[in-house]
């Protein structure tokens, strides 16, 4: 048992009470921060994997969102959780709330994902949620963790059992991921895509394109015929040639 | 002094040796005079005009010295004089001497007139051969002991050489010989005739003075004469000749440079007068020859003219470039005329035809190649990968040599003896082994195969297996297994319709006679055709055949392909004119029809025998607007069958043949979406081949690279067809998709075998 001074006490205490944490992770964030409040609530904020120990809370939450008669959150849930949260369904920051859980599928959460998720996220209260989502959102600025909830997604996004993305959805999420990254050909490709292609999508193109998308530039001077690129981003390339949007190389 | 007979033998004695007394140089003054005094005779008896050779051979003027000599008492004196160090003064002597003597020779000989000039020279030159060998003799003992240890030029050579100071190279002398000569060559070149023996001399002669002599002051000037005169006469023939006589006359220069060479002049400028015609005649003038109009390479190939092409090609061989420079001629005028042959579409309409103008092309090229070029290789590998570039610019070649061989299986080998046969079918493998994709060729063949099978029309079955062993050999047991199955079924199905007719004669009785082929499935073309409405006579029997066939193969299924077979109809006509008419199960089916009706309509027929549209059509085009074969009336009379037609039985029906033949089972060209079809079906058929090949490769390889997979599965599988690149990547997609392969993590352009 620590022998702590009445002033180190008391901020135990103080931050104990803000963040509800236990007095072991008040202790660990105050000891980083060198007895500083303000820099335990940094420390304690960046680090979600201190767990939230309130598990009762987290437990509470879910049944809230679960369905009547499935252990499952679902879409009504769902539905119910953005409102709380005061987000539109079809933000994106769902899309990095889904990846925290470990979401296996689209629209539903399993108790394990939902709880797992949030204490990932590092909140255990609408509130705190609430709170997190700016922070949630800036995640996707990172281009390490932009990778991971990009290749999470076609996974996601899948239909139960099928081995592709269908082509609907992957436009869908491809519009939206890469609105917030801003690749400026995304219109052209989804044109491309519904126009010449009106298949699924397979995983291989899936990967090669965010690689395309990060290291080629949108008037494609540094694309080289000879990179192995699957053969639907070679069409992609013939038809913005055609089309006028890009000029070929000599 | 008389003449005649050896010298008295004298008792001399060799005083100095006796005596060792020393030679007081008056004494040797004296001797020298003596041999000084030889020495001028023997040049005086040269001119005198005695023959030398009596003098030689007679000794006479040896003798004469001896005489002297012993008779002033100096015998040997040349030797005392050296023997007593005189040797310095007695050289220097020879060499005055020699030289005052030259002088005067040199001056006579610049007095000759004109072409005597190079007589006198000549025969100067005899003579002073001559009587350099004699003062060798004399002076034999200084030239092996005085002249060696001071080292001074041996006297045969010394005497060489003054004659080059001061004759060849005597101003006078020198340019005039020069110009005399070259001024001979070219009045020889010119036509004249001249003294070829005298120029053998003088040209001798410069080279006994030493091949730098020879180079120097002949080869040289008439190598640079030579080209001159050539580079003018060249330019003068081919303004005015044609390539093929311009070739003759280079020819006949060339050959008379070296007859030149070989009558007068020394045996090493050959190869560098020779190189002057040719660079002057040849090299300078190759491209405006090659491509001269209406003479050139390519009319003398065109109008196969041998002679002219094997002089070209020898003449060419001798210069730099000159073979490559033909072939590259040759290659593209192949190309190009190919090249119109295989688009042109006039040519196009007669598939057969346009095999055998290829066929032609190369027969012609061969002969060309082997009689004019000697067979040489390189030319013959530029016709072949001339004839591989453009056969396979048209996309139906494959298609178009399988029914050339069809057509020569099936009626035009008749007659023809075996190895008539082996040339041909030798002469159409050279043209498969061209084609790039040998994959549509073998569907194509199989198509043509069956078709030949299945009417029993092939003139010779060895002449069949023999193309199957052809293409066995040459591409491997994969390509002729199915059609060796093909064969197998026709064979088999033989001894299962005698069994079957053997069992069940009783059963059928008077029904008619059916001949079933039993095709196996996967050997075979398959073309999925839902079977038509038999007529009910034929279902009976065909029933009754395939109850027995399942008694004793249970387990297999047979379907009948109405769309392969055909049908000898017995037909009598209006007037009773009985006829035999062969014709297609389809066209079978509408005829029986007739029995029950007279006439009948397109839909009513299309309803009761279920025969696909277009087949239908084709059927009722023949039945109905063939001449000499219409054994249906058509209304209205048009010559395309429209929905709306009405057929009916024509009586009036006649033809000088007993037996007709109205059956359309001949293989022909492919309409388009027929060609559309077979050509999806060839592309859908080689995808598993890529992708085989694919994860061969991966197997062995375990790590490669994009590019080298594509090179190595464009290696492997070259033999059948050049696949595409851009299918390569699909497949390559389509096996990480399913798993097979892996992209590497780092870099795309790597793929890994997943085991």
């Amino acid at each position: 048992m620590y022998k702590l001074g009445r002033g180190s006490r008391e901020k135990v205490q103080q931050f104990m009470t803000i963040t509800g944490a236990s007095e072991k992770v008040a202790l660990q964030a105050l000891k980083a921060s060198d007895w500083h409040l303000e820099g335990a609530f940094d420390f304690f904020y960046n680090q979600p994997q201190i767990s939230v120990a309130n598990t009762r809370r987290l437990e509470d939450l879910y049944n809230k969102y679960k369905e009547p008669d499935a252990d499952m959150i679902m879409v009504e849930g769902i539905s119910q959780l953005c409102n709380d949260l005061m987000v539109d369904p079809q933000d994106i920051v769902m899309l990095v709330i889904s990846w925290h859980m470990k979401a296996a599928t689209m629209c539903e959460f399993t108790r394990q994902e939902f709880i797992a998720g949030l204490q990932s996220i590092g909140v255990d209260s609408i509130e705190k949620f609430r709170e997190k989502l700016p922070s949630l959102r800036a995640e996707l600025k990172d281009d390490h963790k932009f990778r991971e909830i990009y290749n999470f997604t076609f996974n996601w996004a899948r239909e139960k059992g099928q081995k592709s993305l269908s082509l609907e959805t992957a436009i869908g999420m491809w519009q939206l991921l890469f609105a917030e990254r801003q690749w400026p050909l995304i219109d052209h490709w989804c044109e491309f895509l519904q126009v010449r292609h009106n298949k699924t999508i397979s995983r291989d193109t899936w990967t090669q394109l965010l690689e395309f998308v990060k290291t080629i530039d949108p008037q494609l001077s540094n694309y080289d015929e000879e990179g192995a690129w699957p053969y639907l981003i070679d069409e992609f390339v013939e038809y913005l040639i055609e089309n006028g949007v890009v000029q070929r190389k000599k | 002094m008389s003449g005649g007979g050896p010298p008295r033998k004298r008792n001399f004695k060799i005083e100095a040796f006796k005596h060792r007394v020393e030679l007081d140089p008056k004494y040797a003054e004296r001797t020298w005079k003596v041999l000084e005094h030889a020495i001028h005779e023997i040049y005086n008896h040269n001119a005198s005009g005695l023959s030398f050779e009596e003098l030689y051979r007679s000794h006479y003027v040896l003798n004469l010295l001896l005489h002297k000599l012993v008779k002033e008492g100096f015998l040997l004196s040349a030797y005392n004089m050296v023997l007593h160090k005189y040797g310095e003064k007695l050289y220097d002597g020879l060499q005055n001497t020699m030289t005052w003597r030259l002088k005067e020779i040199s001056k006579s000989i610049e007095a000759a007139q004109g072409g005597l000039f190079l007589e006198e020279l000549n025969a100067k030159w005899m003579d002073h051969n001559k009587a350099l060998q004699m003062i060798r003799d004399i002076l034999m003992y200084m030239d092996r002991t005085y002249v060696p240890t001071s080292h001074r030029t041996p006297v045969h050579e010394l005497g060489l050489n003054l004659w080059r100071d001061h004759i060849i190279h005597s101003p006078m002398i020198h340019s005039r010989l020069l110009d005399t000569l070259l001024d001979l060559i070219h009045r020889e070149r010119m036509g004249e005739v001249i003294n070829r023996g005298l120029m053998r001399s003088i040209t001798k002669m410069l080279m006994d003075l030493g091949p730098a002599v020879y180079q120097d002051d002949f080869e040289k000037p008439f190598l640079e004469v030579s080209a001159s005169f050539y580079s003018g006469e060249s330019q003068g023939y081919i303004e005015c000749c044609d390539c093929g006589n311009y070739l003759k006359k280079a020819e006949r220069r060339l050959n008379e440079e070296m007859e030149r060479v070989s009558h007068y002049l020394d045996a090493g400028s050959e190869a560098k007068i020779t190189s002057v015609v040719e660079k002057e005649m040849i090299a300078n003038h190759m491209h405006r020859l090659v491509h001269m109009e209406n003479s050139g390479l390519v009319n003398m190939l065109i109008d196969d003219k041998y002679e002219d092409l094997g002089r070209m090609y020898a003449l060419f061989r001798r210069v730099p470039d000159g073979l490559s420079t033909l072939r590259d001629v040759m290659t593209s005028y192949l190309r190009e005329t190919g090249k119109q042959l295989v688009t042109d579409p006039e040519r196009l309409k007669d598939p057969v035809e346009f095999v055998q103008c290829l066929l032609n092309e190369k027969d012609k090229h061969d002969k060309i190649i082997s009689v004019a070029f000697g067979n040489d290789k390189t030319f013959q590998n530029a016709l072949n990968s001339s004839f591989e570039y453009f056969i396979n610019l048209n996309n139906r070649s494959p298609e178009f040599i399988s029914l050339y061989v069809d057509d020569k299986l099936r009626k035009g080998l008749k007659g023809a003896t075996e190895e008539d046969v082996e040339v041909i079918l030798d002469k159409v493998m050279m043209l498969f082994r061209y084609l790039q994709e040998k994959d549509v060729f073998e569907k194509y063949y199989k198509q043509h195969l069956a078709k030949r099978l299945l009417s029993g029309k092939t003139v010779s079955d060895d002449a069949e297996r023999s193309m199957i062993v052809k293409l066995k050999t040459e591409c491997g047991y994969q390509f002729t297994s199915k059609l060796e199955g093909m064969f197998t079924d026709m064979k088999t199905s033989q001894d299962t319709m005698q069994d079957f007719y053997a069992k069940k004669a009783d059963e059928l009785g008077d029904g008619p006679t059916l001949d079933v082929h039993i095709l196996t499935t996967g050997s075979w073309p398959t073309q999925p055709s839902p079977p038509c409405n038999l007529p009910p006579e034929i279902l009976t029997v065909c029933e009754k055949f395939r109850a027995y066939y399942l008694g004793t193969h249970s387990g297999r299924r047979l379907t009948w392909q109405t769309n392969m077979g055909t049908a000898d109809i017995k037909a009598t006509f209006g007037k009773g004119q009985k006829h035999e008419l062969n014709v297609s199960t389809y066209q079978m089916c509408v005829l029986m029809l007739f029995n029950s009706a007279d006439g009948l309509t397109y839909k009513e027929i299309e309803q009761a025998t279920e025969i696909p549209a277009s087949d239908l059509k084709r059927c009722l085009q023949s039945l109905a607007c063939v001449k000499g074969k219409n054994v249906l009336r058509k209304e209205p009379m048009s010559k395309d069958i429209s929905e709306d037609d009405t057929f009916y039985f024509n009586d009036k029906f006649t033809s000088k043949l007993v037996k007709v033949k109205i059956g359309t089972v001949v293989a022909q060209k492919e309409s388009e979406p027929e060609k559309q079809e077979t050509r999806q079906r060839v592309e859908e058929d080689r995808k598993p081949q890529i992708e085989a090949a694919i994860v061969r490769i991966m197997k062995s390889r375990r790590v490669l690279d994009h590019n080298s997979i594509v090179s190595e599965v464009t290696k492997q599988l070259q033999a059948r067809f050049l696949p595409n690149p851009v299918v390569i990547k699909k497949r390559i997609e389509s096996l990480i998709e399913r798993e097979f392969l892996e992209r590497d993590k780092v870099d795309r352009k790597l793929y890994r075998y997943l085991a």
